[in-house]
């Protein structure tokens, strides 16, 4: 069932590629082939497999509780945030909070996770920033 | 592909100099972590650019640090442009390398939403004539002899280049077709390969029957005489090593094409960053050391700097424009 | 005799101390950088630019400390994707294949160091390539026109389906949807754009760290997120890391696998354009076609180790080719390598070979000492590597994701690029749970651009005949392997697949 579910969300995604191909603007001079011709043929592809995939689905796939599902949301909600907060307050801070809460959720005790937290995000500004000279963000505090 | 690699880079070299150099805080400008960028990949042009004159700050002592080229390739500069209008406006460490490429792109307002105003045209440092070359081996010996083929056929040469469609490697096969009187130029056939070097090794694998482009990018292949050149698009012949190159002009076909190369900087880049990048720049031209790249390489001189060079390039996008709409690739 | 007598001076010019130990240095920041997701090899030596200028070392010196790490990467990459089956660098994905299960068994020592010495065969016989064939192998990449470089990347396209996936619709689809993404961009053949949605930081396109980094890292984090059922992690498991040294045996049953991947990695790496990654990719099908009898291929065969890390250390030998002899990069790190050459004055190209033959046979000589350097750096340091193991998942895990920003947003500073590593993370995970094999979506974000480039501009050279497709003896050979390497595993696919669904089942059996 799930198979069938990807396999034709697999084809709309082919068609609405297909569609946003078509809308290539073609420049006043262009080549033979043009700039349309591969994408059609990679959206023929892909809507294909995707065809093939619905009418001959494999075995369900282990889905997770949803307790589970909601678990991974909210990680990706963190860790996006993560992306947006991190040039407003800096490397070490964002990191620290980021890596803590990760370490929380994967099993640590509130304690033992803030305190992996602040030595995950230290030991990485220290090794990709002061050893390998990568430019990290840097925050309020230079940091 | 984009080499975005190469721009954390910088941090080493603040670290190796200077430990922890606190940003400046003196009224006059210096660049902190300078920055070119390079529209290409590298080994083409506009990385030769960023690379030699970075170098030749360096050596002479006009920068501390190393000067940290990224390379940005895609959609001909474009993609290097768009970036420096809309993410970096305002960065006063970064310069750009631009060439007579560029100015066709603006021109041909190929760069989708930007213009030529959009950016601060610092100096030139040059000015690299165009080549028409074609494999040792080819039965073409004169330009001529390659335009006839051209006008009998026009399927039975294909031009490689390092430019896209429409960009200024396939100008300048343009621009002699039409010296030529080759009526219909968008007949020419012509490839676009990602730089000069993959386009020179798809004219040596034999895949096109002619090559287009500078000749700088062309300089180690006529050394080892696999490649012939048929003609420099100079005014007249060049000095040194290339003296025996004849030039269009002389086999009767009026086609000049020179790629003169240079800088841009960001838009909102600070007056006091831009005089000091301008003057920078003209040092570095002005040296004994420059005058030997420039003759190793096959440049011609062309010293222009700020507000001329400014007035150069608009020249340059107004001649383009009206060569585009006469050749009619250009409504 | 001759050639010997300029390595002989290569060595004579490489063997100072200053130069040794640029190499030590070279050799171990490279195995780091390569190990740590999200620097590869081009980014390692990249950083060290800056360090290699401002020492004011020349040309020699420059060359062997950057060739140290670029050799040095191509080590380490095997390091993160056989311990935590996240690719260290993007030619080390395949390792992940095997070398992941390896671990899982209580095998990582000896996958390590099985593929260690693997990389170390690969490099030295793509080094003594590059010496004896340099000037021979600039003709085979001169066979290559647009129409030979199409057919070469379909038959990596073609060839995919038996190697990541019993079912052949599901790596189509993960082609297609890694091909899809690479047309993202200004396109580079006009210069209009394409499928940005007049999102200015979709112009220069998805960069493939990105995909990489988010696909395979992100994804881990995200299933250990998924599998954390209290005590079953941390305290549960048990850690075996297995042997430092490989059996003799294992050592002699993957010889022969070594000896072909280093053969076909190389030659993968001479053309410039297709680079390690498909060096690695071909020697890893290849194999699997010639010698997975009993289908242990992807449940950790030690010879599915061996072959894509002799392939992509032999690919990077191989890519020096190109790169010294017509100045022309074949891969990413050769490009940035080239351009170190330029900014020190020196051209490559046709004449490099007689005009600095100081820098030239220097370099080669550097490039059998960081060899062996690698080899005695990484066998004992085994143990070391293995200990990561050890470290219980709920802090190793938040490591592996902050490693993986820290690597994006060092080198784009953009925090646009971490949305979409997150965004591949997401859908990494889901096509984990639906089988979708993942190399085939970084194979085609890799490869999309240089195909299609080649499809276009053979069509535009032969006015529009695509015929020209099938136009040269080198050509029809090319299609003639991927057809036959696309239609094998349909005929074998039904014993294939009973054969997976048995194993499906037992693992499916395991997770629960």
């Amino acid at each position: 069932m799930s198979d069938r579910f990807f396999g034709a969300f697999g084809l709309a995604l082919a068609i609405f590629y297909a569609y946003a191909a078509s809308q290539i603007q073609e420049s006043f001079l262009s080549d033979t082939v043009g700039p349309k011709a591969f994408p059609y043929i990679v959206a023929a592809i892909f809507g294909g497999a995707s065809a093939y995939i619905e009418q001959r689905p494999d075995h369900e796939p282990v889905w997770p509780p949803l307790g589970r599902l909601v678990e991974i949301g909210a990680a990706v909600i963190v860790l996006m945030l993560y992306a947006q907060v991190l040039p407003e307050i800096g490397f070490v801070f964002a990191t620290a909070f980021a890596a803590a809460y990760l370490s929380w959720r994967l099993g640590s005790g509130l304690l033992s996770s803030v305190i992996a937290g602040v030595s995950i995000s230290v030991g990485i500004y220290i090794v990709f920033h002061l050893i390998l000279g990568l430019s990290l963000a840097r925050g309020p505090f230079d940091f | 592909m984009i080499f975005k690699a190469t721009r954390l880079a910088f941090a080493t070299a603040a670290l190796a100099v200077a430990g922890f150099a606190a940003p400046a805080m003196a009224a006059d400008f210096t660049a902190e972590n300078p920055e070119c960028i390079a529209p290409a990949n590298p080994g083409g042009g506009w990385d030769f650019t960023c690379r030699q004159v970075g170098k030749t700050m360096q050596d002479l002592g006009l920068i501390k640090q190393t000067m940290q080229v990224s390379n940005l390739a895609g959609g001909g500069g474009g993609v290097a442009f768009a970036e420096v209008v809309n993410k970096r406006d305002s960065d006063n460490d970064l310069i750009v390398a631009a060439s007579s490429a560029t100015a066709t792109r603006l021109a041909q307002g190929a760069y989708p939403g930007n213009n030529m105003s959009q950016v601060r045209w610092l100096a030139s440092i040059g000015a690299d004539y165009g080549v028409i070359a074609v494999d040792k081996d080819s039965p073409y010996k004169t330009l001529p002899d390659l335009l006839n083929a051209v006008k009998a056929d026009p399927t039975s040469v294909a031009f490689a280049g390092g430019s896209a469609v429409g960009g200024w490697d396939h100008l300048k096969v343009l621009i002699a077709a039409k010296a030529d009187g080759i009526t219909d130029v968008r007949k020419v056939k012509y490839v676009a390969f990602d730089g000069g070097g993959e386009a020179i090794t798809q004219l040596l694998a034999g895949s096109v029957q002619a090559f287009t482009g500078d000749l700088s990018e062309t300089k180690g292949f006529i050394q080892s005489g696999d490649v012939r050149v048929l003609a420099v698009l100079a005014p007249e012949r060049l000095g040194g090593e290339f003296a025996d190159i004849p030039t269009a002009k002389e086999q009767g076909i009026d086609a000049v094409g020179a790629n003169w190369r240079g800088f841009y900087a960001p838009g909102k880049m600070s007056d006091a960053a831009y005089d000091y990048w301008t003057k920078e720049i003209a040092a570095v031209y002005a040296s004994p050391e420059w005058k030997k790249v420039m003759e190793a390489n096959g440049l011609a001189p062309l010293d222009l700097q700020g507000a001329d060079f400014q007035k150069f390039v608009a020249n340059s996008v107004q001649q383009i424009q009206d060569i585009s709409k006469e050749i009619g690739i250009l409504k | 005799m001759d050639t010997l007598a300029q390595l002989a001076h290569g060595f004579d010019v490489a063997m100072t101390w200053q130069n040794i130990g640029l190499a030590l240095i070279g050799c171990l920041l490279g195995t780091i950088m390569g190990a740590l997701p999200g620097l590869g090899p081009s980014n390692g030596v990249a950083i060290l630019i800056p360090l290699a200028f401002t020492l004011g070392l020349g040309p020699t010196p420059s060359m062997i400390l950057l060739t140290s790490v670029y050799y040095g990467a191509m080590y380490g990459g095997r390091i993160s994707s056989i311990l935590l089956n996240i690719p260290g660098d993007e030619p080390a994905m395949m390792t992940c294949l095997d070398g992941y299960p390896m671990a899982q068994k209580g095998m990582a020592g000896e996958a390590l160091s099985i593929s260690g010495i693997a990389s170390f065969v690969g490099a030295f016989l793509a080094t003594w390539g590059l010496i004896l064939l340099a000037p021979q192998l600039v003709k085979i990449a001169l066979l290559f026109g647009p129409a030979e470089y199409f057919a070469l990347f379909a038959l990596a396209f073609m060839t995919l389906g038996g190697v990541s996936s019993s079912n052949q619709a599901k790596a189509a689809f993960a082609a297609a949807l890694g091909l899809g993404l690479a047309m993202i961009g200004v396109d580079t053949q006009t210069g209009v754009p394409r499928m940005t949605f007049g999102e200015v930081h979709l112009y220069d396109g998805i960069d493939f760290l990105v995909a990489i980094v988010g696909l395979f890292a992100l994804s881990e984090v995200f299933v250990f997120l998924e599998h954390r059922h209290g005590e079953s992690d941390a305290a549960g498991r048990k850690v075996e890391i297995g042997r430092i040294t490989p059996p003799w045996a294992m050592v002699k049953s993957c010889f022969p696998t070594m000896l072909r991947a280093s053969g076909l990695g190389f030659l993968a790496g001479v053309l410039p354009g297709a680079g390690a990654s498909l060096g690695s990719f071909i020697s890893y099908s290849m194999e699997k076609r010639l010698v997975d009898r009993e289908g242990t291929f992807g449940t950790g065969d030690p010879r599915g180790v061996a072959a894509p890390e002799a392939g992509n250390n032999a690919a990077a030998g191989g890519a020096l080719v190109p790169m010294l002899a017509l100045g022309v990069p074949g891969s990413g790190t050769t490009a940035v390598l080239l351009a170190v050459l330029l900014s020190l004055n020196i051209t490559p190209g046709p004449l490099l070979f007689t005009q600095n033959p100081d820098v030239v046979w220097g370099l080669i000589a550097a490039l059998f000492i960081a060899n062996f350097m690698l080899l005695l750096l990484n066998i004992p340091m085994v143990g070391v590597f293995t200990r990561l193991l050890l470290i219980p998942p709920r802090i190793l895990m938040p490591i592996v994701a902050m490693v993986s920003f820290v690597g994006i947003y060092g080198i784009s500073g953009s925090s646009f690029d971490l949305m979409v590593m997150i965004g591949f993370g997401v859908v990494g995970w889901v096509l984990r749970k639906f089988d979708v094999p993942l190399v085939p979506v970084i194979l085609g974000i890799l490869l999309g651009n240089p195909m299609e480039s080649n499809l276009r501009r053979a069509v535009q050279i032969s006015n529009g005949d695509w015929w020209v497709l099938v136009g040269s003896p080198l050509a029809i050979g090319l299609w003639i392997i991927a057809i036959l390497g696309f239609l094998a595993p349909i005929f074998f696919g039904r014993i294939l697949r009973d054969r997976m669904k048995a194993r499906s089942d037992e693992e499916g059996s395991l997770r629960d």
